[in-house]
């Protein structure tokens, strides 16, 4: 096998080696072994619990995503064709079957890719960029948690016999409480609202990773594209899954405790939950897309041994897809009755995305037509890709044409083309990338002659499988029927589907194989087995647990293919990484580069071990679940639990530098060390928390004015317009509670830390009254929130400035402990910066929260 | 008429027959961009062979400038003709559709159910359910409404899709030739959304002016002393209480929604399309209804064999 897979075998001492010694490698200087220990989780069970290093969370969350694959994506699709191999079978009733559907859909979108393709960046970012670790590595550990937690709530359902059954989309009124009593579809939100705050924690370490922690040199113009599309993707899932958070919320709040959004009897809206589900849902699509392509762009280059053509043309197109993805969800909605103008809009957004895509197509085409290709298992598995992609981009204009779309809607027709566009899109990627990268973590190469039984049989029986789907589709066959007649003529068709499973079965069990048996027995790999460009493949197979132990300097976007070294370059550059590589920094420190130039600017202490995460996950999931069984207390329990476990997981443990020996090390290398904490990466990570809280805020506030259109009367008849005065003096209160911490941090900067604990105990005493007040006027509100949209309304979007503040409020305090205790000084300042940062941005939420709930019906009453 | 019109693909309504050649259109353009596409793969894969040259790996100013040209010409310049013919045609198939939207000579008004439609003539009184019956060649609405969760209405041969949603009223104007068209439920809307089909029937020559005058009739008086014992059972068993027979004590006011049986023997289908509406299906039906149509609201009545029996009599004569 190792002439197809491999340029040249080469001459050391092991024959089966597969390798290219062609390209240069990372350095192995003697702090490897200790750096290794170092970086490594602990030993044995509790070593496993608070596990946060970058592989181990990594590994986990991909296996758990394919996990999660062969329960819910290949056993409920296996019956499922089944059932409709010919029509009128009684195989499977219709509540079996309607929980399959609803499944299928819920696990492949929710529990499956996002998790494979999140565990797979945690896993090699890091190496990719040239870095030692993710950013926050207990915010990973906590993604994994939630993760596979949530999906253990949402699939314990079938325990209980309430398997969800409205559908992956879950629309309302069906999933409502009037026609979904029971509790299945309290499962499909709880369980997978949890593995949605583990998406969006992975997001966050994902983006500030790319932006933040790579190698010197490492401009945003030499990132790899797989990094790219991460950085892109990590974006749109901190954009697209706050809403749907918040349409979940919602949803909840109907079902469990009475409150109105959805029914147009009390003011409601039903479509309102098909804009929070869709602003989400399509988004969601190109979420998985993006990582494909990341992948298809490092493949193919090295598999046709050519630099990717058009890179700048790349990143566009996914920025562009990116953008444009949000804008185009209403063509879900073909159907529901929007105007024609608004339809005509969305069906030209949607074909718009054309562009970016053909742009990808045509990038990757033109490195074919430069190169030499391979025809090895990754790169079949790549055509494999382009050929089924395409056809699906070409299915999707058509479905974006409305008057075809209201035909082919909720039709076979689309359950085909949007399986050519996931599995021919995002699981032939996939595949190419297991082949791709297997070797680099296990040492041993996938086995070329079952790779390609495993690419000839997928493909085949994909075409098979989804291909009648389109032609069934047109004769009338709609989606989510269990049975069909026989009079229909569908029987063949389907029959056909359900044939292409004899070729996907077997086709999946070969990869099954392939993994079991190569681990142990493939080919063994070296360090660069297919010639690659990227920088994991300088590192050993499988690599150290640092990764890099010498951080490369990067001066190429090729860097194995352009440089000799991958450790020489400015002076400065090479003294730093050798410091970094060295002893005196025997502890976790970890590289942060200028976002636009990859010119150092700081060395900081990742976070190491910690049993926190886990608490907090079992927190997390505690909410929902004590909403499940309707145990109120148990969900004060929780969130008693998961403000202490954050708490104790944000304890500094003492720093391993003094202040002095940080500012001596600055002087000789230039960069700053802050081994009490980073202040650059943990800035970030409060910004995008913020931005996290602003969507989510945007998200509530877009519910209360599609509401406030619906309704003629707002607030409904007999309930008096809410009082401006008690906003206008709230929304002070909570500025003045800002400005006082604000004024304490100056004086802190002055060095003066008495300074700070007045500022932040005046900060505190006011924040508490203006919260205590927001609370009082809700808690007395002439209203209800369960008669009327109006009322629901204002106490969510209240609540939410509620919590917010709470927030706020409990890291006041625990900075108020810390500040008694001299913990900070005007060096170490970053924890009270970004404390500052949380109270600035619930002042600002306060305000607008305040001027939208007591001001709207005064501004708006004019507009009825 | 033969077999069961449902296929989009072979239209028999003004709407239809615009989207299936907007179908016809788009599927030639795509074929035409994928054989393009194809082509320029086959021939990018053929150009070389691997001969383990790594110089080869770098990027020279002419494939830079061969690579921009592909990028500009495939990715930009090809997507942006092809979408831009693709939306006018979208555009003018839209045209055509809302063309006749404000020429409606008659409206019938749907309401969808778990998992039956109600649908009514305004102005006659009649009141029937999972058929709906129009004149041809007239420009018809249907106003389509929900009185539980959303379903969507769906006549393949006829026209496109529209939701039937709670809170408001959506219209289509439809336009077909004489025929009898599969209509089915779209939008999954509970357990036996498979099992919402119902009928679009297009009458010629005043077959729909006959049609409604028969049905807007009372109910037949029963035709034999079974179909007798079998009313005066459908009424004391309280099946009356939801569902509707004209001209008896049955009003179908008491209970939940439930399909007006005043003419049930004249129906095509009984069920949404879950049964025929043959004398073993109704007994069937009646004995155990969540076994032929799973979920459904019918609730299990307390009757012997001998009773089902007369019923089913009774409905039978129901012309």
């Amino acid at each position: 096998m190792s002439t197809d897979a491999e340029p040249g075998t080469n001459d050391e001492l092991d024959d089966d080696l597969v390798d290219d010694p062609t390209t240069p490698r990372a350095a192995n200087p003697w702090t490897v072994e200790p750096l290794d220990r170092l970086w490594d989780d602990k030993p044995g069970v509790r070593g496993f619990l608070t596990a946060v290093q970058n592989d181990a969370v990594g590994v986990r969350m991909m296996l758990t995503g394919f996990f999660f694959l062969l329960l819910g994506g290949s056993v409920d699709s296996f019956v499922m064709r089944l059932q409709l191999a010919r029509p009128e079978s009684e195989l499977i009733g219709a509540e079996l079957y309607n929980e399959m559907f609803t499944n299928h859909g819920s696990v492949t979108m929710f529990l499956v890719i996002l998790p494979i393709f999140e565990g797979f960046a945690i896993l090699t970012l890091p190496m990719i960029l040239g870095a030692r670790e993710m950013p926050f590595p207990r915010l990973g550990a906590f993604a994994y948690w939630t993760f596979l937690m949530g999906g253990l709530l949402y699939y314990s359902s079938t325990l209980f016999q309430a398997v969800p059954n409205a559908g992956w989309f879950a629309y309302v009124p069906l999933s409502g409480p009037e026609f979904s009593p029971d509790l299945n579809i309290d499962f499909w939100v709880l369980g997978l609202g949890v593995a949605e705050v583990g998406a969006i924690a992975g997001a966050i370490e994902i983006i500030i990773a790319v932006l933040k922690l790579r190698a010197p040199g490492m401009s945003l113009t030499r990132v790899p594209l797989y990094a790219w599309a991460m950085l892109i993707t990590g974006v749109m899932i901190l954009f697209a899954f706050t809403p749907l958070i918040v349409g979940s919320l919602l949803l909840e709040l109907e079902r469990g405790f009475g409150m109105q959004f959805f029914d147009p009897d009390l003011g409601g809206s039903s479509l309102l939950w098909q804009h929070l589900f869709w602003i989400f849902g399509h988004p969601e699509v190109y979420i998985q897309f993006l990582p494909a392509t990341g992948i298809v762009s490092m493949v193919l280059p090295v598999m046709v041994g050519k630099k990717i053509a058009g890179y700048r043309w790349m990143i566009a197109a996914m920025v562009g897809i990116a953008f444009l993805s949000f804008g185009l969800w209403a063509h879900h909605m073909f159907t529901v009755g929007l105007p024609a103008v608004i339809l005509a809009f969305f069906a030209a957004a949607s074909m718009m995305i054309a562009i970016p895509a053909g742009v990808q197509i045509f990038s990757w085409i033109a490195t074919i037509w430069e190169g030499r290709p391979r025809f090895n298992t990754p790169f079949l598995f790549v055509i494999g890709f382009l050929v089924t992609f395409v056809l699906g981009g070409i299915t999707g204009v058509m479905v974006a044409a409305v008057p075809f779309d209201q035909q082919a809607h909720d039709s076979y027709f689309v359950v085909g083309h949007l399986h050519y566009v996931l599995i021919g899109g995002v699981a032939f990627p996939i595949f190419a990338g297991v082949y791709y990268w297997f070797p680099k973590h296990t040492g041993r190469m996938l086995n070329e002659r079952l790779g390609r039984w495993n690419f000839w049989l997928l493909f085949l029986g994909v075409h098979m499988t989804f291909g009648p789907m389109h032609v069934v589709g047109l004769l009338g066959m709609p989606r989510r029927v269990y049975t069909y007649a026989e009079e229909t003529g569908w029987g063949i068709w389907n029959l056909m589907s359900s044939l292409g499973l004899l070729l996907i079965i077997p086709g999946l069990a070969v990869f099954c194989w392939n993994i079991v048996y190569s681990y142990k027995k493939g080919a063994r790999a070296g360090h660069n087995p297919w010639g690659a460009d990227s920088l994991e493949w300088a590192l050993p197979s499988p690599p150290p647990q640092q990764g890099w132990t010498t951080a490369p300097i990067i001066r190429s976007r090729h860097p194995l293919w352009d440089q000799d070294d991958l450790h020489a370059g400015t002076e400065k550059q090479e003294s730093l990484v050798r410091a970094l590589a060295s002893w005196p920094l025997n502890w976790r420190a970890v590289l942060v580069v200028r976002t636009t130039d990859g010119e150092p600017e700081e060395i900081f202490r990742v976070s190491d071990t910690s049993i926190w995460p886990l608490v907090t996950a079992f927190g997390t999931v505690g909410i929902f679940a004590a909403e499940l069984l309707k145990l109120r207390w148990g969900a004060l329990v929780s969130a008693a639990v998961i403000v202490f476990a954050v708490i104790m997981w944000n304890r500094p443990s003492p720093a391993p530098m003094t202040e002095e020996e940080e500012i001596a090390f600055e002087r000789e290398h230039g960069v700053p060390v802050r081994a009490g904490g980073s202040l650059i990466v943990s800035r970030w990570g409060t910004g995008i928390c913020l931005l996290f809280l602003s969507i989510g805020f945007s998200s509530f506030l877009l519910a209360y004015f599609y509401l406030r259109i619906e309704n003629s009367v707002w607030p409904p008849a007999g309930v008096d317009d809410p009082s401006i005065w008690f906003a206008l003096i709230d929304a002070a209160l909570f500025a003045g509670a800002a400005a006082a911490l604000l004024s304490g941090r100056r004086a802190l900067l002055r060095d003066d830390r008495r300074g700070l604990v007045v500022g932040l105990a005046g900060g505190l005493v006011v924040l508490f009254t203006a919260g205590a007040l927001l609370v009082y006027d809700l808690a007395t509100t002439p209203f209800s929130a369960s008669d009327h949209a109006y009322g629901s309304i204002f106490h969510t979007l209240g609540g939410f400035v509620v919590v917010v503040t709470f927030i706020s409020f409990v890291m006041g305090v625990v900075t108020l402990f810390d500040a008694a205790r001299g913990r900070f000084s005007a060096r170490r300042y970053s924890w009270v910066d970004n404390v500052s940062r949380f109270w600035v941005a619930t002042a600002l939420f306060a305000a607008i929260g305040l001027a939208v709930l007591y001001g709207t019906p005064w501004f708006t009453s004019g507009a009825t | 008429m033969g077999g069961r019109l449902g296929s989009a693909l072979a239209p028999h309504g003004d709407d239809a027959a615009t989207i299936a050649e907007l179908w016809w259109f788009m599927l030639v353009l795509g074929l035409a961009v994928f054989i393009l596409f194809a082509v320029a793969l086959v021939l990018g894969l053929r150009r070389h062979r691997d001969d383990g040259d790594v110089s080869a790996r770098d990027v020279d100013a002419g494939a830079t400038r061969r690579a921009s040209r592909w990028i500009v010409s495939g990715g930009v310049v090809l997507p942006v003709v092809v979408i831009a013919v693709v939306l006018a045609a979208t555009l003018v198939a839209m045209r055509e559709v809302a063309a006749s939207d404000d020429d409606a000579e008659l409206t019938v008004e749907v309401i969808g159910h778990q998992y039956w439609w109600e649908v009514r003539y305004p102005d006659t009184g009649v009141v029937s359910a999972n058929e709906v019956h129009i004149p041809a060649d007239t420009p018809v609405e249907i106003t389509l409404t929900s009185a539980d969760v959303i379903h969507s209405w769906w006549v393949p041969a006829v026209a496109g899709k529209m939701d039937l949603l709670p809170e408001r009223t959506n219209r289509l104007v439809v336009e077909a030739e004489p025929g009898e068209y599969q209509g089915r439920c779209a939008e999954f809307c509970g357990t036996s959304h498979a099992n919402m089909d119902f009928w679009l029937v297009v009458h010629d020559d005043g077959g729909y002016e006959r049609w409604l005058a028969e049905q807007a009739e009372p109910a037949t008086e029963p035709p034999t002393a079974a179909a007798r014992r079998g009313a005066e059972l459908f009424v004391a068993a309280g099946c009356g209480s939801c569902h509707a027979i004209a001209g008896t004590d049955a009003d179908g006011a008491g209970g939940a929604p439930a399909p007006d049986l005043t003419h049930l023997a004249t129906r095509r289908s009984i069920l949404g399309g879950a049964a025929d509406g043959t004398t073993p299906d109704l007994i069937e039906w009646i004995s155990d209804p969540h076994s032929v149509k799973p979920g459904a609201l019918m609730p299990d009545v307390d009757l012997d064999d001998d009773e089902i029996d007369d019923i089913v009599a009774y409905l039978e004569g129901l012309e």
